[in-house]
């Protein structure tokens, strides 16, 4: 392929003009004539028997069309595969529960669903059903849960959902060779996603009886669990994913589907249902809280010699995507580093808090926030620079992690960090009780799925009678840009402008499936199914044009909307001409490819071993800060970002991925955090939930390497997780920089660092 | 259930009156997006938190969702719609796309409109000033940077076609 | 529920009168419609004065600013007559809520909703300001006697704000206003803190001393104040005071931020200040 024309270029996406005239229809905005308004009853108990519920005021009142609750459910309890294809084992698959029966496992438990002719009546039949609750004992801690005598969260089963392992050499010998041992135990708090589109949709029966649903959505291919909610044949119901207004992982669980499907199944209405704030912030999956222990040994020159670490995770009330979570969690334990000893145990916990499952990073984050403290101290320890120490341990192309999976592909993390160092500067002068300190921390992030999950996706690419091209492809579109980068990578190879490119996403029954859009997997499958298709569709262009020019079809090029001849004699066909004459020869002016990810079984998953991911992102982030020691309060001054992207296809969206994850990560580090006080939540709306503003943040400084060796298209590596990975670190190592104390537990608020300082002088005037 | 009485509204929407009936509690968010049709609004919190459904009410910039309906009566209401259309866009809607200011694009609307607010008092501010403008504003994706640069270039390209009109 | 929209003040006290505990008033409605909305209050009426542009004004006299009880906020934050004034509400006002919200929300609105972090009660209780109330008949209250405890005001159910009368401060009065949130907008005050005084050199003829979340209303710190006024300032005497404020304040502890930590911040920014109005 000659120089690329569309690819890397920082071009505004198709979707942004429409967002910009308010012209994109999202799914809340979508109405149907005699659509009726969904509610849902919820638990305000976080542990309770539910010792009767009378629905029958709610039914009197008119205007009301159904009040649902767990009889009413043709199969309310399931074992789901969250989307998956196929049934894996090792704990992954989990109960999953449309309304709460019998009792209630947190709150804000969906109890019981109604459907109102107005939204007024659908509230105010929700406050006419009577639920009486007999409170149980709960526990909401996950380390109490593990207890033999802890309350039971689910009957019948055990609180621990999965242990895991990472055994690597022996670390007893390893930390017996240590000259520095650092021993510390981290927290990570309960995290929403606060997509700024709260949780809707709006579904209804088509003429053919299908139950159709508009919704909001990073995973349309829920489908086929909501079908066994009703106990339907799979090609009975239908998703349309929506533009999503941010999803996060928060919208890669079912959120509104199953009860919409049920309302407007028992009622034959169009139903629309959207969640307020309180009840998103109230009901959906939350980042996990991790507990961990870790222990780090090094020689007094820096190298590491062992890592032991003990991860426990609270799932909340709900398995969801828990040891999905973990797993990852535990492949990234001991981070993007060389050492000889690991051992690393985790597991995961079901408490009566809001249940956790994916959130950007999806378990990188935490083990990263901990690794990265320790490589810090570490640094302290043997004086030596944390640049200077990450370097030498940094895991480079052809080594192996601690699971044995052999990094196959180029490992960019001396240059981002070089590329970090250089770009932080002259450090910012003090002034007043401001101190000011600075800290790097790298990280891995893996993209695409787990290899056991055979992941798959499909996309057809066809070319029309006037040269323009469709794409059909059944991603969700969740603000990343990912339908726009099929655009490019089709415009690319098939010579035309971008706007010549029609793409159709996101419906079950129209576009070819695609698989989610999580695990930063769409450019790396989707990307390389599109360009899959598109080369085929070339050929056929390019080897008719050839016959019709009598030339070689290897000196033929596509070029704006022409195919030409590469040498320069001028010769060439309008690309219609083409198009047409492949036509009246009968050719296919289409082709749908599918893409396969590299497939490896897992025997066992007690011991994780061998190939996990397909491959890694790495990168670093440093981060100036600015402390006011006696309020505490941190004024992040600099955060730099620098990854190795693979290749950029969409230079604007690639940037836009790293600035908004860099403060996705600072909010994670300063201001954000889902207060649960015996599983009731005390952050119920964004007063108290605290996003940084645009005057909280300082410029995200972007800094790419493109070493061209990912497994996505073109060379790329995903982006949209990674880009959060490493900012906690380096804002808190930042902070030990400023003040000499280290926060290890997250968010860095002002009274933890006030608390801190206090103990460290305590601690010095013993000396 | 009680009825709420109804009472009648006229407001100016983007420089056409509508006149319509609504209860005392309704917001202006919830007539804008529910009986006018102007989904362009979000609405992201329902209690002003987040901005995303901003709108100039005479030309001054306001959460819709802390607004009732009945207190916009008589007033000239402003939407993304407003300011500018595919034919004839706003400079800022096109620095908004060009700078890569839109990723999911939930608070655009009502980023557009508070800084709308902005570059109509102070055609050229500085970028404190536009973070400051946009501080009731919300954004999960971007990070902030490129809306910031983006109306800032806004700023610039509106003096621009100005000093050409002059 | 009935909404009523009265034409003139008289009007909206007659329909306060008729309607008592059934009604509740709305203005900028930034406090109001929340509470609306999680049914929080329930009238039966709501009585909107937001549209009574009469009651929108800033004024100034030889001794001092008028402000009408609809002003809103951002109208305080951009008035060249606060700003040249009355700077601590200057301050205050530019750090209240968000952009949309100070378009919104009343100087009346913020006071009458009786928070115990209420951004504008702070600079006012420093500035001696003076509520002036309309039921019956028109009565002033001293801002040091308008609020009661939590969400609680003097206000009774057929009264409200008609104007804050502020007393033209000492151009050789020296100000200085700090809040302390979790983030630098859309904050609720976590502490906030404005004083002035009034100094001769290092001696301190007069201090006015306003605190925000730290009590179960807004306070002045009159103990502290009394310390100083009429000393000579010195280290030893701004530490004492520092000291003291932790015995003058009782906060609580919330998602926000503990008792303990309001009670050191108190201190800490008491200190803050003094050393600004002392430079």
């Amino acid at each position: 392929m000659s120089e690329l024309k569309i690819i890397g270029k920082p071009i505004p996406r198709h979707d942004a003009w429409e967002k910009a005239f308010g012209l994109t229809c999202y799914a809340a905005d979508f109405t149907l004539p005699g659509m009726l308004y969904g509610k849902v009853l919820r638990s305000n108990h976080p542990s309770a028997r539910i010792l009767s519920v009378n629905t029958s005021r709610a039914e009197r009142l008119k205007g009301v069309k159904a009040v649902l609750t767990a009889k009413d459910v043709p199969r309310n309890e399931s074992v789901t595969r969250f989307g998956q294809t196929h049934a894996v084992g090792g704990g992954f698959e989990g109960l999953y529960r449309v309304l709460a029966d019998r009792k209630v496992h947190f709150m804000g438990e969906a109890v019981a669903l109604v459907a109102a002719e107005t939204e007024e009546i659908a509230k105010r039949a929700l406050e006419l059903i009577q639920v009486e609750y007999e409170p149980l004992p709960g526990v909401f801690d996950p380390i109490e849960a593990m207890k033999p005598d802890a309350p039971l969260v689910q009957e019948g089963r055990s609180n621990i959902i999965t242990h895991y392992e990472v055994v690597k050499g022996d670390v007893e010998k390893g930390f017996s060779e240590a000259d520095v041992v650092v021993e510390n135990t981290y927290r990570v708090p309960f995290v929403d996603h606060a997509y700024l589109e709260p949780e809707s949709g709006m579904a209804w029966i088509d003429e053919d009886g299908v139950i159709t649903i508009r919704v909001s959505t990073q995973v349309i291919e829920h489908f086929r669990g909501i079908a066994d909610v009703l106990n339907l044949p799979h090609n009975r119901v239908r998703v349309i994913g929506t533009y999503v207004g941010g999803g996060f992982g928060g919208k890669e669980d079912i959120t509104v589907e199953a009860f919409l499907a049920l309302l407007t199944y028992k009622t034959g209405r169009p139903v629309k249902l959207t969640y307020t704030r309180e009840e998103s912030i109230l009901s959906h999956s939350k980042r996990h809280p991790y507990v961990m222990i870790y222990k780090t040994g090094a020689k007094k020159d820096g190298r590491l010699t062992a890592l032991q670490a003990k991860l426990v995770s609270d799932a909340g009330a709900y398995v969801y995507l828990s040891p999905w979570v973990l797993l990852y969690s535990m492949v990234n334990a001991a981070g993007p580093y060389r050492i000889p000893h690991v051992k690393v145990d985790g597991y995961t916990v079901l408490t009566n808090n809001t249940f956790t499952s994916a959130n950007r990073g999806f378990g990188a984050p935490q083990v990263c926030f901990a690794y990265e403290s320790q490589m810090d101290e570490l640094a302290r320890r043997t004086g030596l620079e944390p640049e200077k120490i990450r370097m030498m341990n940094y895991l480079e192309k052809g080594e192996a992690l601690a699971t044995g999976q052999v990094l196959e592909r180029h490992v960019a993390l001396k240059e981002t960090t070089e590329k970090v160092i250089e770009a932080l500067e002259e450090r910012t002068s003090p002034s007043g009780q401001m101190r000011i300190g600075r800290g790097i921390a790298s990280g891995m992030t893996s993209y695409g799925r787990m290899v056991f999950l055979h992941d798959t996706s499909r996309s057809h690419v066809s070319i029309e009678m006037d040269g323009s091209v469709t794409i059909r492809a059944g991603i969700q579109d969740i603000g990343g840009g990912q339908a726009s980068s099929l655009c490019q990578i089709t415009a690319e190879i098939l010579g035309v402008p971008i706007e010549d490119i029609k793409i159709y996403i996101a419906d079950t029954a129209l576009t070819p499936f695609a698989g989610t859009t999580t695990a930063t997997r769409q450019l790396y499958m989707s990307g390389n199914a599109t360009l899959m298709a598109a080369r085929e569709v070339r050929k056929i262009l390019v080897h008719k044009a050839a016959g019709m020019l009598g030339i070689d079809p290897e000196s033929l090029d596509l070029v704006d909307r022409e195919v030409i001849d590469k040498e320069g004699t001028g010769k060439g066909l309008p690309l219609k001409e083409v198009v047409r004459a492949c036509a009246s020869d009968g050719l296919p002016l289409y082709h749908v490819a599918l893409f396969k990810a590299p497939f490896r079984n897992v025997a066992q998953f007690e011991r994780i071993e061998g190939q996990v991911f397909p491959d890694f992102t790495f990168g670093t982030h440093g981060a100036e800060v600015a402390v006011d020691e006696e309020t505490g309060r941190i004024q992040v001054l600099k955060l730099i970002s620098s990854f190795d992207v693979g290749r950029a296809i969409n230079r604007l969206s690639v940037e836009g991925q790293i600035e908004g994850g860099a403060i996705y990560g600072m909010g994670y580090s300063l201001t954000e955090e889902v207060i649960l006080n015996q599983g009731i939540t005390m952050t119920p709306s964004f007063s108290e939930y605290l996003l940084p503003t645009s005057m909280d943040v300082p410029d995200v400084e972007t800094i790419l390497i493109e070493s061209g060796d990912g497994v996505g298209p073109f060379g790329a590596k995903g982006v949209g997780e990674p880009s959060v990975c490493s900012v906690a670190p380096a804002i808190s190592n930042a902070v030990y920089d400023a003040i000499g104390v280290r926060i290890y537990d997250l968010p860095l608020t002002p009274e933890k660092i006030v608390r801190a300082l206090q103990s460290k002088v305590k601690a010095e005037g013993y000396l | 259930m009680k009825v709420s009485k109804t009472y009648p509204l006229k407001l100016n929407v983007n420089g056409e009156w509508k006149k319509t009936e609504v209860t005392p509690r309704e917001t202006l968010l919830h007539v804008l997006r529910e009986r006018l049709g102007h989904t362009e609004l979000k609405e992201g919190c329902g209690k002003g938190d987040c901005g995303a459904c901003a709108v100039l009410l005479n030309g001054k910039p306001v959460n819709a969702c802390l607004t009732l309906a009945l207190q916009a009566d008589g007033k000239n209401v402003v939407t993304l719609k407003g300011i500018g259309t595919p034919d004839k866009p706003h400079p800022l809607q096109e620095s908004f796309v060009k700078k890569g200011a839109i990723q999911c694009g939930f608070c655009s609307a009502g980023m557009i409109i508070s800084a709308k607010g902005l570059l109509d008092e102070n055609p050229k501010p500085s970028r404190e000033e536009i973070r400051k403008a946009i501080s009731g504003n919300l954004c999960r994706c971007t990070g902030y940077k490129k809306i910031v640069e983006a109306i800032e270039e806004a700023g610039q390209n509106i003096k621009k076609s100005v000093g050409r009109s002059q | 529920m009935e909404y009523l929209r009265p034409q003139n003040l008289k009007n909206a006290l007659h329909l306060m009168k008729q309607w008592k505990k059934k009604a509740t008033l709305i203005a900028g409605g930034t406090n109001v419609i929340p509470d609306l909305r999680a049914r929080a209050v329930r009238p039966e009426v709501l009585i909107d004065i937001s549209h009574l542009k009469s009651l929108a004004y800033i004024k100034e006299d030889k001794r001092k600013i008028h402000i009408g009880a609809l002003t809103t906020v951002s109208e305080l934050a951009s008035s060249k007559i606060i700003e040249k004034w009355a700077p601590l509400l200057s301050h205050a006002a530019n750090q209240l809520g968000n952009p949309l919200v100070r378009n919104r929300a009343t100087i009346a609105g913020n006071l009458a909703d009786g928070s115990p972090a209420a951004d504008t009660a702070v600079p006012l209780l420093a500035l001696e300001a003076i509520v002036v109330i309309q039921g019956g008949k028109e009565k002033q209250v001293p801002i040091h006697q308008f609020f009661v405890g939590p969400n609680q005001t003097v206000l009774k159910r057929d009264e409200m704000i008609k104007e804050v009368i502020i007393p033209k401060f000492n151009p050789n009065a020296k100000t200085a206003y700090f809040k302390l949130g979790l983030r630098n907008s859309m904050a609720v005050s976590v502490v906030s803190i404005a004083v002035l005084m009034e100094m001769e050199k290092t001696f301190c003829k007069k201090a006015r001393i306003g605190y925000g979340a730290v009590a179960p209303k807004p306070i002045r710190a009159y103990r502290v104040e009394e310390m100083l006024e009429n000393k000579e300032l010195t280290e030893r005497l701004l530490r004492a005071c520092c000291e003291t404020i932790g015995k003058e304040i009782s906060p609580i502890s919330d998602i926000r931020a503990s008792k303990e930590y309001r009670t050191e911040m108190a201190s800490v920014l008491l200190k803050r200040v003094m050393k600004r109005v002392t430079q």
